[in-house]
């Protein structure tokens, strides 16, 4: 892989023909895939969604000791509003001064849309590196700029000799991308051009054999953990444990990294993801520019996945046998301390949405629990989910619709299927609950979902909230979704359009 | 890619510039684009369905903002990612999106079912040109309900995208009448979401005039109807409860209905409230005994409430200095509120907004009569880490003195931005402006009487917290 010369990635679409407009059958669907004929992108009627301005923003927030500009209208980015509270807690749990979310809007006008935006921006890098001297500086560059043919690059590469900061430009303006995931690759490719880089190392004074031998050694036992935005500090943690006990060190990146851990990046003995489709593209660059092999698979999930994550990582150290033990203890134990939900749980219908990789792997979280799973619903598929998708219980009669957000068909489907409980993503969590369904979001920035902890974690979760479903059936007798009742008759495709040859390329 | 020409629809077509706004680069902003302020005002509107002719991003990202910014607004009817939004991308850009649209509206009308259906367009679409009016009128001269505003983010922040959304509704929407009620109101100018109290606020002030013996049209509040605004032309007054907001929506409705309108001040408290009463009560001619009769009975009950704070705010010391931050609205109903009213010390007062020379004299009398003769420093700033240098101008900083004249106790009052200030200040903090992250805010008002009385609560509740 080797795009990182180019300014701007390919998008998602191009670069991995993902799809966001499907619905059929879980097998139909991985059949599809693996023929090489899913790639749907259409709809005759649209809900909004985010685009993936915002979703790079998820990731690139999360950074410390940057401040990030975002070069746009007033608008653009103003989902940070939401988060500019949080934001500074969650990095506080990483590191206890810093700073919080910073951000600058360009404010772009319409005469700077014809004059060109990049005085302003240019006052705006000026701005973070006077204000607040960051360790870097990200330029997040938006529709108008890419519309008027901005030449950031450019100017970064002028500025930079006199800006201490590191300028890092992310190009990820929404009307370029459908599929929302390319936002991880316009992050990732702007990351790998600006702050990937081996470190300087300076000779010893004095040297030092065994303290060099030491270094060598531990950075041969050093992994990159891959974490992602939704991820919680706990399921950091309950990673860090697991990989430990293998006497392995973790250098966790991208999320609430500081910008120096992408240079120890380089040093590491391995790479390991635990969402394929968030990290394909750093990884594979990770490996072809500084050599550092990488595992691309699955997510820590549930008993099986977390376990298959596991033993791929030992296998690589040569460690199989200690993983295996490790694994055996870790179940045994889980599963006595599952006995009293799985009663509970039992047989219980349940509908999943959110991110593939994730979707997929709770649904096989939710087998093991004994439950039922009826449909899934995810935001886009490409083939780093065939394995996952085709290894489900019951994929012939389970439902999958592949759609970011798209609620209106999701109101469709929970009207159809009627499932026990619902288990989804933020945005979509709510329409759900007013259907008058129990709702269990799938992550959560406060709560433990991975590894054997997030396991044992997730049935207490689910026991607790169908203990007492009452708000969300009250909600469901006292308001109502904004469709049509006809429309809740139809099939809830009926606006994808699949004549995807003449719709789209 | 390479730079696509502006079109001449475009630059023709923008009449609402920023004319002499700052227009500089923006430290979090504490508001969003046209489109987000005509979002967050459709999505108050009882019956409206948005349909946005945008990128993907912009109606997602808008709802992002609102639903955490303003206590947690969540998506009502039809927002949130129940938007319908054409979702245009790179073809579309490229070759046009008016067909795009077009397909949008037709299977909106099929599938969402509104009273009215309102399609407010994006930056990139104004941008590349399309005619986003000549579509919606297709569908309206077929009899559907379907309006259409131009709110691509050029042409202003959030407030501007409010007002567009009232000139359009009541160009388009208000019926021409020439039956006059005269004992019915109209009342605006607090803005949905950005005001994070806009539903109280509306309520109460609905209850106050009520209290005059009027009936008011709130259009966003509680049990409005389209109905209700649709025959607003009825109404003998427009009262705009604001200096800046609205106004260009008052202006088309005297133009358009020949109904006047006044502007006034957002009332929190027992000073500002009379004051409110008595603009009203002259304008609208009710005898002034009637109006005092009110204003008595009102402050008598408030008082009865306030009896009790002569304890504890007494007992231990609870005056503060404090700074205020907010909009054109709110930064100087809240400094009165505490000089006035709390007895309090507003030494530095930020308004938060891009406005005008025009409008800026305007907000500043604000701050000019207050009844206490506490005068705020005013500053009007964007910019949300600029504050501290602000009062490191201001008030004197301790340069190893033994005894010091500190800037203590304090109080923030303004944005969860804030809470960082106050942080660094030493102070309590309380936020009540736009953003406002870290409180749910339902049916809760600040102003009028009960508003003060809930606004005493929540900040002094901050002071007795560890207690
Ligand atoms: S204008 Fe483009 S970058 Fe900005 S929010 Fe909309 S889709 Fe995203």
């Amino acid at each position: 892989m080797d795009y990182i010369k180019q300014k701007t990635p390919p998008v998602r679409e191009d670069r991995l023909r993902a799809c966001n407009a499907f619905g059929g059958t879980c097998c139909d669907l991985v059949g599809a895939s693996r023929s090489g004929c899913l790639y749907g992108l259409k709809r005759a009627f649209a809900q909004t969604y985010t685009c993936q301005l915002g979703l790079s923003l998820a990731i690139l927030n999360t950074l410390r000791d940057a401040v990030i500009i975002i070069h746009g209208p007033i608008g653009c980015g103003g989902s940070n509003i939401a988060n500019a509270g949080l934001a500074k807690n969650l990095q506080r749990l990483r590191d206890p001064r810093a700073r919080g979310l910073i951000w600058l809007s360009t404010n772009l006008t319409e005469i700077d849309a014809i004059r060109g935006g990049e005085d302003k921006l240019k006052e705006a890098i000026w701005y973070a590196e006077r204000e607040f001297r960051p360790r870097a500086i990200i330029i997040v560059n938006s529709c108008v700029p890419a519309l008027i043919g901005d030449d950031i690059d450019g100017l970064v590469e002028g500025l930079q000799k006199e800006v201490s900061a590191t300028i890092v430009p992310v190009h990820c303006p929404g009307f370029k991308a459908k599929i929302m995931a390319s936002a991880y690759d316009a992050v990732y490719h702007g990351a790998l051009r600006n702050l990937v880089k081996a470190p300087a190392y300076y000779d010893r004074v004095l040297p030092d054999d065994l303290e060099e031998l030491k270094e060598k050694y531990s950075r041969s036992r050093t992994v990159n953990l891959l974490n992602v935005s939704s991820m919680s500090r706990q399921d950091e943690l309950e990673l860090t444990r697991l990989l430990q006990a293998l006497d392995l060190k973790v250098n966790l990146l991208p999320c609430y990294a500081h910008p120096d851990s992408f240079e120890d990046a380089t040093e590491a003995a391995l790479s390991v993801s635990i969402c394929p489709t968030h990290d394909d593209y750093f990884i594979g660059h990770l490996q072809a520019k500084y050599g550092i092999p990488f595992i691309l698979r699955t997510i820590p999930l549930g008993i099986k996945h977390t376990s298959a994550w596991l033993l791929d990582i030992a296998r690589f150290f040569g460690l199989e046998k200690e993983a295996q033990q490790l694994i055996a203890e870790e179940t045994r134990q889980l599963q006595e301390a599952l006995a009293p939900y799985r009663q509970v749980l039992q047989g219980k219908r349940a509908f999943i949405g959110g991110g593939e990789i994730r979707v997929g792997a709770t649904a096989a979280l939710l087998q093991e629990l004994g439950m039922e799973v009826l449909g899934l619903r995810i935001y886009h598929y490409d083939h780093f989910a065939d394995e996952i998708y085709d290894e489900l219980n019951g994929k012939e009669t389970m439902v999958v619709n592949v759609a970011t957000s798209q609620p209106f068909e999701q109101a469709n489907l929970l009207a159809k299927l009627k499932p026990d409980i619902y288990l989804g993503h933020v945005g979509l969590n709510g329409w759900a609950a007013k259907q008058g369904i129990p709702v269990c979001p799938v992550y959560g920035v406060n709560n433990l979902y991975m590894g054997y902890a997030g396991m044992f974690e997730i049935a207490r979760r689910l026991v607790r909230i169908l203990k007492n479903p009452s708000f969300n059936r009250n909600l469901a007798a006292h308001t109502r979704l904004p469709y049509f009742a006809k429309w809740y008759q139809e099939n809830p495709f009926a606006y994808i359009d699949n004549n995807v040859l003449t719709g789209n390329k | 890619m390479d730079a696509i020409p502006l079109t001449r629809n475009f630059l023709v077509n923008n009449q609402l510039r920023w004319h002499g706004m700052t227009t500089g680069i923006i430290e979090r902003p504490r508001f969003l684009c046209a489109l987000g302020g005509a979002l967050s005002t459709l999505n108050a509107l009882p019956g409206a369905v948005p349909i946005i002719h945008a990128s993907s991003g912009c109606g997602g990202n808008i709802y992002q903002a609102y639903n955490g910014g303003a206590g947690y607004l969540g998506s009502g009817y039809c927002g949130g990612l129940a938007l319908p939004s054409s979702n245009v991308y790179e073809e579309e850009i490229v070759f046009g999106g008016e067909n795009r649209l077009a397909e949008q509206i037709a299977n909106t009308l099929k599938v969402v079912d509104g009273e009215l259906y309102f399609v407010v367009t994006g930056c990139m679409t104004e941008m590349i040109g399309d005619d986003a009016r000549a579509v919606a009128s297709r569908f309206r001269d077929q009899g559907l309900p379907v309006l259409v505003a131009d709110t691509g983010g050029f042409r202003g922040n959030s407030y501007q995208g409010y007002d567009i959304i009232l000139q359009t509704l009541f160009r388009d929407f208000v019926a021409r009448t020439s039956c006059q009620e005269n004992k019915t109101l109209n009342l605006w100018g607090i803005v949905p979401g950005q005001d994070v109290f806009w539903k109280g606020n509306l309520q109460s002030l609905k209850t106050l005039l009520g209290n005059l013996g009027y009936q008011v049209n709130t259009f966003f509040g509680e049990g409005e109807t389209l109905a209700n605004l649709q025959n607003a032309a009825r109404a003998t007054l427009n009262i705009v409860v604001s200096d800046t907001y609205g106004i260009g929506a008052a202006k088309v409705f005297a133009e358009v209905h020949g109904v006047p309108y006044i502007s006034v001040p957002l009332p929190i408290g027992p000073t500002a409230t009379g004051q409110f009463l008595r603009t009203v009560g002259a304008t609208l001619e009710i005898a002034s005994k009637f109006v005092e009769r009110l204003i008595r009975i009102e402050e008598d009950r408030y008082y009865s409430y306030y009896e009790r704070l002569a304890d504890i705010y007494n007992d231990i010391d609870l005056q503060r200095y404090a700074i205020v931050l907010g909009d054109a609205n709110y930064a100087p109903a809240l400094a009165r509120f505490l000089a006035d009213d709390l007895g309090w010390l507003p030494e530095l007062a930020v308004v938060t907004d891009i406005l005008d020379e025009h409008d800026r004299e305007l907000v500043r009398q604000r701050f000019q009569d207050f009844q206490s003769g506490i005068q705020p420093r005013v500053v009007f700033d964007s910019n949300a880490s600029r504050v501290a240098g602000y009062l490191n101008e201001y008030w004197l900083r301790n340069r190893g003195q033994r005894y010091y004249d500190a800037l203590s106790p304090a109080f923030v009052l303004g944005s969860i931005y804030d809470r960082d200030l106050a942080e660094t200040l030493g102070a309590a903090h309380l936020s009540v402006t736009f953003p406002v992250t870290n409180r749910i805010v339902l049916d809760r008002s600040y102003a009028g009487y009960s508003g003060g009385l809930r606004l005493t609560e929540d900040i002094l509740s901050v002071l007795v917290a560890g207690r």
